[in-house]
């Protein structure tokens, strides 16, 4: 499961941190623990020092013991009393051929009390520090990423077809960030390129191909009208016409797919889609003798701002479509609302992939009749006005959706 | 009557002045934007075939400079380019028609005809090859004096075919007059083969049975 930059970050150091702190603490510690009874001995040794020089000074005058300080026994009294809660040195001298034994003490409550508030104080600026840390983190990558972020969006935008133009800032004051806008810079400037090259191709050769199709078509009328035509030779030029005319066609198509990329339909205006379906329907109904039963739900007054011509063909071929790939005795329910457009038609189920069918020169059919770009023109049509096809094939039934979505 | 082919595509202007030159056209033919100009302020056409892609000169130029020169005859523009802007922008200029390449000689024909006839005749619209009368501005067939009644896809067909009399209309041809130059519509030569049917059966029971032919597997013809 993927996280985004922050939650990941702050789950690094949630983890992590308290770790580190936990180790930090227990270190300084033993290490506090360590100082502070180094420092207990040292101190019981300079008193038993101090103590020493003054028994040295005056034997008689100074008591034998003070409580809590120290103590001074000749060798052959062995009376060891260890108080609680001091920590005691013990040392042997000898003056004047007595031995002495001299204990010094001092309180070990007061240096563990030290040590606990100690501990204690950095216990409390370690949570701190926790806190600081996550909080300061969490702000300065939510700012040092905020580039990150708005290449993100705009690479997310960034459409080949309909929106080209990104420009990505190259000084974001991060060395990465300006690499790394700079080569999408780049790179969206050479798909675009290949993107334009490849569509002025696609134009350019229609529209060159166009003439010699003129000429074909022109001497083809010439041709037969000759007189003397024969049969067999009238059979053959019935099927040059045939493949002419379906090269025309396919021509034509291409030509529009080519102007639809480029752009070339910028002309808008308002339909009503009502009554441009009703006609539509007519038409088809005037066109085919066996035009499949019909059941329609046309919402009346639906308008769509767009290119008339290309709404026309969107429409148009959707309609044909669900003539054209019906049974015989098949049906068609075609359902307009002001939000989407349904055709549902019966038809055998398609041969190809799915997803392909709407894809050029993809045909579900070995059907001469069509040339395979009547769906790919409605795909264009669709994606060049942001609205959702969709497709669908259940109970011996295809169902294409167009929602309209009209910014 | 007689035309001018403006048009640099040599082959393509034969084909064009061969099928108008068998209807008893008079053509001249241009292959430049010059010898064009030359030729339309030197002689007067009844209509002028006008592509627009022309060595030296845009069509679009042209036209504008013969419409300038208040220069009367129809033009019809043919072009490579199906651009609406083209379109509109040629019949702004003065152009009477606009047709898109690839195009059947029998539907320029039918559009310089149509072209010709809205502009120098008159009054009367009616066609009359003997017992056969059409009159244009009703949209009435009679045969013998008797009426014939059809539906409009059917008149469009016959029409069509009485202006390219006596010659082979192929069913591409007539399918593409009437339902226009729609992108991906091959399926209609189907709906051609029923308006002539149903065409042929109508004529003949008004006892013109033979007026319409069926030539081979190519398509149609009307012969009066």
């Amino acid at each position: 499961m993927s996280k985004t930059l922050a939650q990941k970050n702050n789950r690094y150091l949630l983890t992590w941190l308290p770790i580190v702190l936990l180790l930090g603490s227990v270190l300084f510690f033993v290490m506090l623990d360590h100082h502070s009874s180094h420092m207990q001995e040292k101190q019981l040794s300079l008193k038993q020092q101090n103590i020493w020089k003054a028994f040295l000074q005056n034997p008689e005058s100074l008591p034998g013991k003070i409580d809590g300080e120290y103590r001074i026994t000749k060798n052959d009294e062995q009376s060891l009393d260890t108080a609680s809660g001091y920590a005691h040195l013990t040392k042997q001298y000898s003056l004047y051929g007595n031995n002495y034994q001299l204990t010094t003490y001092i309180p070990t409550k007061e240096y563990s009390h030290l040590v606990i508030k100690v501990f204690a104080t950095e216990l409390f600026v370690f949570i701190l520090l926790l806190i600081a840390i996550v909080f300061l983190n969490k702000k300065s990558s939510l700012k040092l990423w905020q580039p990150f972020y708005k290449t993100l969006e705009s690479t997310r935008v960034y459409d080949v077809v309909n929106e080209p133009f990104i420009q990505l800032n190259n000084e974001t004051g991060i060395t990465e960030f300006n690499q790394l806008n700079n080569e999408l810079n780049s790179l969206t400037d050479k798909v675009n390129l290949a993107y334009t090259n490849q569509k002025q191709f696609v134009e350019n050769a229609s529209h060159e191909i166009q003439t010699p199709l003129a000429i074909i078509r022109s001497k083809l009328d010439l041709l037969i009208n000759e007189p003397g035509l024969k049969e067999t030779t009238a059979g053959l030029l019935a099927d040059i016409t045939e493949a002419n005319d379906r090269l025309s066609q396919m021509n034509k198509s291409l030509l529009i797919l080519a102007k639809i990329d480029n752009n070339q339909f910028p002309e808008k205006t308002d339909i009503d889609v009502s009554a441009l379906i009703g006609k539509l329907l007519a038409t088809y109904k005037d066109h085919y003798d066996n035009f499949p039963k019909l059941s329609e739900y046309i919402e009346t007054g639906v308008h769509l701002i767009a290119n008339p011509a290309l709404i026309e063909i969107l429409f148009s071929n959707l309609i044909k479509n669900a003539v054209i790939h019906n049974i015989s005795g098949g049906f068609i329910n075609l359902q307009l609302t002001a939000s989407q457009l349904i055709i549902e038609n019966s038809g055998l189920p398609l041969t190809m992939d799915p997803s392909l069918l709407f894809e050029r020169f993809n045909k579900g059919n070995a059907d001469s009749k069509t040339t395979g770009l009547g769906l790919s023109l409605v795909k264009q049509i669709c994606r060049l006005y942001y609205m959702d096809l969709e497709y669908t094939f259940a109970n011996q039934m295809h169902t294409i959706k167009v929602n309209f979505k009209q910014a | 009557m007689k035309l001018l082919v403006i048009e640099d595509e040599a082959s393509l202007r034969r084909s064009i002045v061969d099928y108008f030159t068998q209807e008893d056209f008079l053509c001249e033919q241009a292959g430049t934007f010059q010898e064009g100009i030359q030729k339309a302020d030197n002689f007067q056409y009844d209509c002028i075939i006008l592509d627009i892609n022309l060595p030296g000169g845009s069509g679009l130029k042209l036209l504008d400079y013969l419409r300038k020169d208040k220069k009367p005859e129809g033009i019809i523009i043919i072009s490579a380019r199906d651009a609406v802007e083209e379109r509109i922008t040629g019949l702004d200029l003065g152009a009477d028609d606009y047709l898109t390449k690839p195009f059947h000689l029998s539907e320029l024909y039918a559009r310089v005809k149509a072209l010709i006839r809205r502009k120098y005749t008159a009054g009367s619209n009616i066609m009359e090859f003997e017992k056969l009368q059409l009159d244009l501005s009703l949209k009435i067939l009679t045969y013998n004096s008797l009426p014939i009644s059809l539906t409009k896809n059917e008149y469009e067909v016959l029409l069509f075919l009485i202006t390219n009399k006596n010659r082979v209309v192929s069913r591409q041809a007539i399918a593409e007059h009437i339902y226009g130059e729609q992108a991906d519509n091959l399926a209609s030569f189907d709906f051609v083969y029923s308006h002539v049917k149903n065409l042929k059966r109508k004529l003949k029971e008004k006892g013109a049975g033979d007026l319409l032919q069926a030539v081979y597997g190519l398509g149609y013809k009307i012969v009066i």
